[in-house]
């Protein structure tokens, strides 16, 4: 009996926590279009995942345990690749795969705009905030996208 | 670009998605949801909350080092220098987008710089105001000029008014010049009369946003385009 739902429950969990990683994986896909109702669906999936998908690969890894005594093979073999997709997918949840994609700068350095190499064609960001004028190359923005500064003592996000 | 202020608190971004190849930024103080290109929380627990612009110009590195000597660049992160492309312009126009308003004025990917003045928008393709600037024109009641500068890439918009009155400006000569026809003064990129009966005075300046058509276009639904 306990066996004959521990199978489904093993699935239902393995299921659950690759959901809590592919549905804002697959609705937020950098080159594709999302429609307003799916964009809320993935951030909305995204605040529980992290959550969801523990509770499940644990659930899964509970299910394994009872089932692993008295399966055969192949069972077993199913159970451990369920498992550890589950595993996986939990991972995936509490990592940002987006900044492996764009590298985001968290500490960036200054030179005097003398001392550097920038090619005098290179487009910038300019600020002038006070007494302090910062320049961000496009040609470096373009490829980390945000970065948090503070200039003239007013904290800003960079963006491009 | 943004303040990281709001309601008396500062916020730390970082990338967290993407909405139509514009951005979507995180705070790591709430968990809200930004889009980049308007500065608002779009869901989380700051939903609604607008950020503040921040002044800014987008200047070749020549002229801004001009105009701020004293100033500090951002240096390459040594890590990914060999990544930065110079060209990666070439290979984002050659990108699908994801959402199509070509038939609505420019094609997709055209660069516009988009103008909004007491919520009436308006877009002014890149190329037409590099080569036939000075652009007059109205937006939302208030005349404008947009003006490429001396290095032919650098644009500023400013409110064309001299004097608390509509002001024509042309370009005079080979050189880079600019001139205003009311007062016959001489005007520089950073739209100070240097000469004439206006010298001293600075037209205010607008801001504007570089931006590709389909994504100006899908937060500014009612734009209007400027055609020459």
């Amino acid at each position: 009996m306990l066996r004959r739902l521990a199978i489904p429950a093993f699935a239902l969990c393995c299921l659950a926590a690759l959901a809590a990683f592919f549905i804002p994986a697959v609705i937020i896909q950098p080159f594709k279009h999302q429609a307003p109702d799916r964009l809320l669906l993935a951030m909305q999936v995204k605040e529980y995942a992290p959550a969801v998908s523990l509770v499940a690969a644990g659930l899964a890894l509970l299910m394994l345990l009872l089932l692993w005594r008295r399966s055969q093979l192949w069972v077993r073999a199913l159970l451990a690749c369920g498992l550890l997709v589950s595993v996986a997918s939990a991972t995936m949840t509490r990592l940002n795969y987006f900044e492996w994609m764009f590298h985001p700068v968290t500490a960036g350095g200054f030179e005097a705009a003398g001392a550097s190499k920038l090619a005098g064609s290179e487009m910038v960001m300019a600020v002038h905030i006070g007494a302090d004028a910062r320049a961000y190359p496009i040609v470096q923005m373009a490829y980390h996208h945000a970065f948090n500064d503070t200039v003239g003592g007013v904290p800003i996000v960079v963006t491009y | 670009m943004w303040k990281r202020t709001a309601g008396g608190r500062e916020f730390h971004f970082y990338l967290a998605g993407i909405n139509n190849q514009n951005f979507l930024m995180r705070d790591r103080e709430t968990g809200s949801w930004w889009q980049q290109v308007t500065g608002e929380a779009i869901f989380g627990p700051l939903k609604g909350t607008r950020l503040e612009p921040v002044a800014m110009d987008e200047l070749t590195f020549s002229l801004w080092k001009q105009e701020a000597p004293a100033g500090l660049v951002m240096q390459p992160v040594a890590k990914y220098d060999k990544k930065y492309e110079s060209d990666w312009e070439k290979s984002v126009a050659k990108m699908p987008t994801p959402l199509d308003f070509s038939r609505e004025g420019f094609p997709n990917r055209e660069i516009i710089l988009g103008v909004e003045l007491d919520g009436t928008a308006r877009a002014y393709p890149q190329s037409t105001v590099w080569s036939a600037w000075p652009v007059q024109d109205r937006v939302g009641g208030a005349a404008i000029v947009l003006v490429t500068g001396p290095d032919g890439k650098s644009v500023r918009v400013f409110r064309a008014e001299v004097n608390a009155a509509a002001a024509e400006f042309f370009k005079k000569g080979e050189g880079w010049a600019l001139m205003d026809s009311s007062t016959g003064s001489e005007w520089n990129f950073q739209g100070c009369a240097t000469s004439g009966p206006a010298m001293g005075q600075c037209l205010p300046r607008v801001p504007y946003l570089k931006d590709y058509w389909f994504d100006w276009k899908n937060y500014h639904p009612a734009t209007s385009v400027y055609q020459h």
